[in-house]
């Protein structure tokens, strides 16, 4: 636990951590004091004074929040006349120059300029002088869009360049209020995290090429997900919205803050990843190329099941672990052999020592802990010699040319159980389609051996089955979600005592013996 | 009046050369001060009563017993050379006319706070000091009292010039620091302070370069020779820049504690062409004006101009006649500030843009007195809520013309609207 202390804030005694600057000390117990350039994962750097705030008997009487830490009995002064006035008069400097210009622009919703004049401002404007003007929708590059007139200068975006990537593409130029935001010339955002910079800009300075106008974000509905782009596991904010007479859509991910996984980033690639789960999607099954009910495609499915000697069934290093236990149990039952073979999902030197993995599935750690094979001489042998596969969502052709999986399947039945319409699903005999992952709730296990869950993030108009359900219609005897945490928790000690919607945010760290300790 | 302490070589001819330098006493202090120990060195300067010449006067000896001990960082020197308040040119003289005594200083200033390694941040357009510093550092290597042994003593001392690039700020102590660090020159938070935490993050000490001149003499005739000049609590002596509407405008030394008319008077031979005295800038163009029957009071040191609401400041004395447009005045004051502003804090920033608009609408004859009611208010929103005190350096000043020459601004105001007018044209 970390050391507390008490400090009076407007004369009222709190308790707050120790060594903590005052906005983070103080906010923990629900105090918010102002501020725009400050950011945790960024540090203090003091330029926008808007976090001033008085000390009682303080030397000096005045100083920004942001770079004082929280002392015992220190008397913090924010409702005071004084303070007051200093944060409507920061937040007049602050919109003189600002072109507010919100019915048009993307932060509005989201935005701390119109956040902080509602609560702290409410002023008319007093400006009737010519205002400052700047450069606008400047191509930054990696999709980030900048407009010089909204920024306030805050510079997070050019520490986060400095700090976190270490790559210092962006530098404010110029001084006074000609000081703006700017890239060297020819020298556009070039880092695999660049999109960070949107969601850390507190106002509509940085905006995404790919998400503005597509959508006013107070009609975004917001559910906590995992990215599943890459083992890391990366904690996101899914931004979706059903529109009157649509689909639900998803319209962007976040970075959603977890300290023990990714901090307060997510890459680019994974914050794009989003298309994937509108895009290309199957959603009706298939006989060959034909469009039929899933009961009659799980009906005749059933009956190459039963008419098969020698099943292989393959499956996808995303799926949850809820869903590779009742694909194994499935497997034990018919007898088959379970294959999590998938090394195309692996890209290799492609990751960093930040984020990014080289393997670019969710829960490989979980077929480890299931004790799934996953060699190539398993599948292929046994492929071989299968008159029957049934796939569950893994993407063959990542792992092999599409000449060498159709001989290797040649004489072979397959059945797909697949969440997207790939070339690899074409060339099954039966294609049956399920949600993916943020339509359904799971767990997986990150490269940290980090024990994450999530829930059911999107409803679609046709709400499909997940891949726990399609084994489970296939015969699988773990036919409920409560039958298949049960057999988790029999497996990952760790998870006794939890039940799947209780499992801490931050999730479970496992141990070493713990991945390893498959069951006797 | 006059007194030759720190300009006492100014009038020989090449003293800035080291042979010409010596014979007129340059580095005669060196052997009492390598046999002083660095304790001693900083008592004396402590009881000299020597405060900071660039501005803020704080008490030199004080400042360097900041230094943490035994830190195991090396401690640096920056001597603040970037001379930039409008109406100041006394450092120029320092380091154009004698820039051995200030060399001399550093080796002091050096050796009482244990520091090797000096930098002296001179503002880059400053061409002609810089040529004339560099030429004697080269001198003071070659005759041995730089380098690795200091007039043959076991200690060290490498004194190296960086050129800024022409900001005002930069003189602002830790902007400084940040602009020899290489990085855009903007002012640190404080704390830490830079004597614990400065250049490259290592105690450092930053001295305006007449207070490091100042230390030959001190150490040379000791601490009380040199109180016998000036007021109890600001002894010596200062270069006086007065310039403005004056006969003899000029540089001049000066103890510290003469009665301020009386010097306009008898030193600087009255306001020019006889004409009425409108106002005294007492310290460069930061402090606050004083009018003539405010002026009458003032002596020339840091209490009297406390106790009379303004500054002491640089020395950089400006005397405004009668026919000075304090607007105009205020006009250029804002233009210079708003144009050195870093651009960091949000009050500064945006603040002395707004300001600078709101004069020119005066100016224009489309002010009305709301604008000069804002221009006031604008004053106290901004000033002392930002990392340093670029904004107060503009905001106390023009404060003080809104108050003193209300009517100068009201004269300009107009009651007509032209709102409509402007709309026509739109």
């Amino acid at each position: 636990m970390a050391e507390k202390i008490k400090l009076f804030v407007n004369g009222v005694e709190v308790e707050v951590e120790a060594k903590k600057n005052l906005i983070d000390a103080i906010s923990a117990v629900g105090i918010e004091i102002p501020h725009l350039c400050y950011h945790p994962a960024l540090g203090a750097d003091g330029n926008c004074r808007m976090c001033l705030v008085g000390i009682e008997d303080g030397r000096p009487p005045l100083v920004p929040a942001c770079k004082t830490p929280a002392r015992e009995g220190m008397k913090v002064l924010l409702d005071a006349e004084h303070i007051k006035k200093i944060q409507h008069d920061v937040m007049e400097l602050e919109l003189i120059n600002h072109p507010i210009d919100c019915p048009v622009c993307d932060q509005a919703g989201e935005c701390k300029l119109q956040d902080y004049y509602m609560s702290y401002d409410q002023k008319e404007s007093r400006m009737t002088v010519p205002q400052v003007t700047k450069g606008k929708k400047l191509d930054f590059g990696s999709g980030v869009i900048h407009d010089q007139e909204r920024c306030v200068v805050c510079g997070r975006c050019v520490r986060f360049c400095r700090q976190i990537t270490k790559t210092g593409e962006l530098g404010a130029i110029n001084r006074s209020d000609d000081t703006r935001i700017n890239i060297f010339p020819g020298r556009p955002l070039n880092n695999r995290y660049a999109l960070n910079v949107v969601d850390l800009c507190p106002v509509g300075a940085m905006t995404s090429s790919d998400f503005r106008f597509k959508q006013r974000v107070w009609f975004l509905k917001k559910a906590p997900g995992i990215c599943h782009g890459c083992a890391k596991g990366c904690n996101i904010t899914i931004d979706h919205n059903r529109q009157k007479y649509e689909d639900d859509i998803i319209y962007r991910f976040r970075p959603l803050l977890n300290k023990q996984v990714n901090g307060y980033f997510i890459c680019d690639e994974g914050r794009l990843s989003y298309k994937q789960e509108n895009d290309g999607r199957l959603i009706e099954a298939r006989l060959s190329t034909q469009p039929r009910s899933i009961d009659e495609i799980l009906t005749a499915s059933t009956k190459e099941i039963d008419r098969a000697e020698k099943i292989v069934i393959s499956l996808s290093p995303n799926c949850s672990l809820e869903q590779m236990i009742t694909i194994k149990a499935l497997s034990e039952k018919l007898g088959a052999t379970l294959t999590g073979y998938s090394e195309g999902y692996i890209k290799q030197d492609d990751g960093d020592d930040f984020l990014i993995q080289d393997d670019k599935s969710a829960n490989r750690a979980g077929l480890q802990l299931l004790e799934i094979d996953n060699s190539r001489d398993t599948f292929t042998g046994a492929i071989r010699e299968a008159d029957l596969l049934i796939n569950f969502n893994n993407n063959l052709l990542l792992s092999f040319a599409e000449k060498e999986i159709s001989k290797l399947l040649k004489g072979t039945k397959v059945i797909t159980v697949t969440s997207h319409d790939t070339p690899f699903t074409t060339m099954a005999d039966m294609a049956i389609p399920v949600a993916s992952f943020s339509e359904y709730a799971g767990t997986v296990v990150n490269s940290d051996n980090i024990l994450q869950s999530f829930g059911k993030a999107i409803t679609k108009n046709i709400d499909l089955d997940d891949i726990s359900g399609i084994a489970a219609r296939l015969g699988s005897p773990l036919q409920t979600p409560g039958e298949r945490f049960a057999a988790l928790q029999q497996i990952i000690s760790a998870l006794n005592g939890f039940e799947p919607d209780n499992i801490p945010a931050e999730g479970l760290k496992l141990k070493e013996s713990e991945a390893a300790n498959v069951t006797a | 009046m006059e007194v030759k302490i720190l300009s006492a070589k100014f009038d020989i001819k090449d003293a800035h050369k080291i042979e010409v330098a010596k014979e007129h006493g340059a580095y005669s202090t060196l052997d009492k001060l390598f046999s002083m120990t660095s304790a001693e060195v900083i008592e004396e300067v402590k009881s000299s009563g020597l405060r900071g010449r660039g501005g803020a006067g704080f008490p030199t000896g004080v400042k360097w017993s900041f230094l943490p001990k035994d830190t195991g960082k090396p401690v640096y020197l920056a001597v603040n050379s970037d001379e930039s308040e409008p109406a100041t040119f006394k450092d120029r003289y320092i380091l154009v006319k004698d820039p051995h005594m200030m060399i001399e200083g550093i080796i002091i200033c050096s050796y009482a706070i244990g520091s090797h390694d000096t930098y002296i941040y001179i503002r880059g357009e400053y061409t002609t000091q810089f040529k004339a510093l560099q030429a004697a550092i080269e001198e003071a290597y070659e005759a041995g009292y730089l380098g690795d042994t200091v007039a043959g003593n076991n200690f060290k001392l490498n004194v190296t010039v960086h050129r800024g690039a022409g900001a005002y700020i930069c003189g602002e102590e830790t902007a400084l620091l940040e602009s020899i660090e290489g990085k855009k020159g903007q002012p640190r938070s404080k704390p830490p302070f830079p004597a614990v935490a400065g250049l490259y993050g290592c105690p450092t000490i930053i001295n305006n370069v007449q207070t490091i001149a100042s230390l030959p003499f001190i150490l040379n005739s000791g601490a009380d020779a040199y109180k016998a000049y000036g007021t109890e609590k600001s002894s010596g002596t200062h270069l006086f820049g007065i310039s403005g509407h004056v006969e003899k405008p000029g540089m001049y030394e000066l103890p510290l504690g003469l009665p301020l008319l009386e010097v306009i008077e008898k030193v600087a031979g009255g306001v020019l062409n006889g004409r009425k005295l409108k106002g005294i800038i007492p310290g460069g163009s930061s402090t606050p004006v004083l009018l003539p029957d405010e002026a009458k009071t003032v002596t020339l040191d840091y209490e009297s101009m406390a106790a009379h609401k303004t500054m002491f400041g640089s020395g950089g004395i400006v005397v405004l006649d009668e026919t000075v447009d304090i607007v105009e005045l205020v006009k250029n004051l804002i233009d210079f500030y708003h144009h050195e502003s870093c651009g960091q804090c949000t009050p500064c920033r945006e603040g002395l843009g707004w300001m600078l608009k709101i004069v020119k609408k005066i100016l224009s004859g489309k002010g009305k007195m709301d604008d000069v009611d804002l221009l006031r208010e604008l004053c106290d929103n901004i000033e002392m809520k930002t990392v340093c005190v670029l904004s107060a350096a503009c905001t106390m000043p023009v404060r003080s013309y809104l108050d003193k020459f209300r009517h100068e601004f009201e004269a300009y105001v107009t009651t007509e609207d032209f709102s409509a007018a402007e709309a026509k044209e739109e």
